[in-house]
């Protein structure tokens, strides 16, 4: 058993996946309940891009680093598509063995995706199961079924983020606990949403992975919010400063971004931590972060506008046209970036 | 040819791109390159840039294209962009010196697209 500090904001915290990072994120362990990485992709695999391909011992090095310090490891297996490899008997029996080696090194927990994983993880092992925000919980009666399946902790859909009504439906309907996705910038509602996890969960999972030259749906969704950047302010991240609004549903928050550089994610660990960022919004979105480089959006220039307008938002987007106003009034655009005239002009004179 | 010419040029032209098409564009990655074939170039990868923009803006963006092969040294025996095929997405433009081997691929067939991936901007054709 280990002695986990007890955190005012339980923070998940991604980690690339090797000990260097884990050692350097641990510098600020007093802010970090949780860190999670990905495993190796040649078991079940992940949903997102990864760079590390930590092996069992790398694993349990880790663990019981992190452990040392008082923060708990999770795993994250959350492949969306497994091709339905996991529902053969070879398929079955390659995961059972993994997991139960990742038990027996004294992971916390393990996020998966997949229901049958869900329920096969909670019924044969005894680790906590968390449910993964690729299995797009959005509703009480989703939630409910993957409790009954022995689910401990549910990551809700971030698209509901900003939809409090769903959220206390959810609160109220369920006992676990309950994570929520901070700064994961996707579209709202994003139409590649299952095509690209699926893209990903063979590009990171077991052999054989598509050589793939291009990642489509990434740089449509680039494509799309570079024409429409009031895209970016539509998504479901939840601002540092708004933390506080979540409270009476959670306290428990997830950052996203293991492909980040460890000072990327300190740097986002800091501002949810402080529940407060002085920079631009884009440095805390974990995706898409080459949008950084085009657009700058002061995050306080953002203060107050989920209790104002959000929180009661109807989704009508053609007949309020309130985000793409506001996008116009806060956003501005570098230009001559990376050169001495860099500078930042209004998006309208971009536009 | 410097670092900061690179990155001076990378500035400037994606400037330029905006100004012509009228929206933000982001020229996410200029590189410099040389294969072990023979051919030699520079890449610049695009992230907002489609190809109606190509079509609509092709004889107002070549002068441009040339203008920063010039700056930077290039002497490209083609220019072209290349496409996410199937989709509207210019994934990068290409300033490229044939090698011998490698321009036979690219003078066989005719057209703007002798593969779904490639737009060819301009093509000098050996006599």
């Amino acid at each position: 058993m280990i002695a986990i500090t007890v955190k005012a904001m339980k923070l998940f915290v991604p980690s690339p996946g090797h000990i260097n990072s884990l050692k350097e994120l641990l510098k600020e362990k007093e802010k970090i309940y949780s860190i999670f990485m990905a495993g190796s992709p040649d078991y079940i695999g992940t949903g997102r891009s990864n760079l590390a391909s930590p092996q069992l011992e790398d694993i349990a090095a880790q663990t019981e680093y992190a452990h040392k310090h008082g923060v708990r490891m999770e795993m994250v297996l959350n492949s969306s598509c497994m091709g339905g490899r996991q529902l053969t008997p070879e398929g079955y029996r390659i995961n059972h063995w993994y997991i139960e080696k990742l038990v027996d090194i004294g992971i916390d927990s393990i996020v998966v995706a997949d229901p049958y994983l869900v329920e096969t993880i909670a019924r044969d092992f005894d680790v906590d199961v968390v449910v993964s925000v690729l299995a797009f919980v959005d509703s009480p009666q989703k939630a409910d079924f993957y409790v009954n399946l022995g689910a401990k902790s549910i990551v809700i859909d971030s698209n509901v983020n900003g939809h409090f009504d769903v959220l206390h439906a959810i609160r109220d309907s369920v006992d676990c606990e309950l994570k929520l996705l901070v700064n994961e910038g996707c579209l709202y509602r994003c139409p590649f949403r299952y095509a690209h996890f699926n893209f990903f969960s063979h590009a990171f999972g077991p052999e054989p992975r598509p050589n793939v030259l291009d990642d489509y749906y990434y740089y449509k969704c680039l494509e799309l919010r570079i024409a429409e950047p009031e895209l970016i302010i539509k998504s479901g991240w939840i601002r540092p400063e708004d933390i506080k609004l979540y409270r009476d549903i959670t306290d428990v928050f997830k950052i996203g971004g293991r492909t980040h550089f460890v000072d990327w994610i300190l740097n986002c660990v800091n501002a949810y931590h402080n529940e407060s960022y002085e920079g631009n919004l884009m440095d805390l979105l974990d995706c898409p972060k080459d949008l950084k480089d085009l657009f700058y959006i002061p995050n306080k220039s953002l203060d107050g506008v989920l209790e104002k307008q959000w929180k009661n938002c109807r989704k009508v987007c053609k007949k309020c046209g309130y985000c793409k106003t506001l996008t116009k009034k806060v956003t501005q655009v570098y230009t001559k970036g990376g050169t001495e005239f860099e500078s930042l002009a209004p998006l309208e004179v971009n536009a | 040819m410097s670092t900061a010419q690179l990155l001076k040029n990378r500035a400037e032209f994606e400037d330029k791109i905006r100004k012509l098409i009228g929206r933000p564009v982001l020229l996410i990655e200029l590189d410099m390159f040389a294969l072990p074939c023979g051919c030699s170039g520079i890449t610049a990868n695009t992230r907002g840039l489609e190809v109606d923009d190509l079509e609509v803006f092709e004889q107002q963006l070549l002068p441009r294209l040339k203008e920063m092969a010039t700056n930077l040294d290039i002497k490209p025996s083609i220019i072209f962009a290349r496409l996410v095929p199937g989709s509207s997405i210019v994934a990068s433009l290409n300033w490229r010196t044939l090698c011998t081997r490698c321009y036979p691929e690219f003078a066989r067939g005719e057209g703007k697209m002798p593969r779904p991936d490639l737009y060819l901007l301009q093509f000098e054709r050996r006599k």
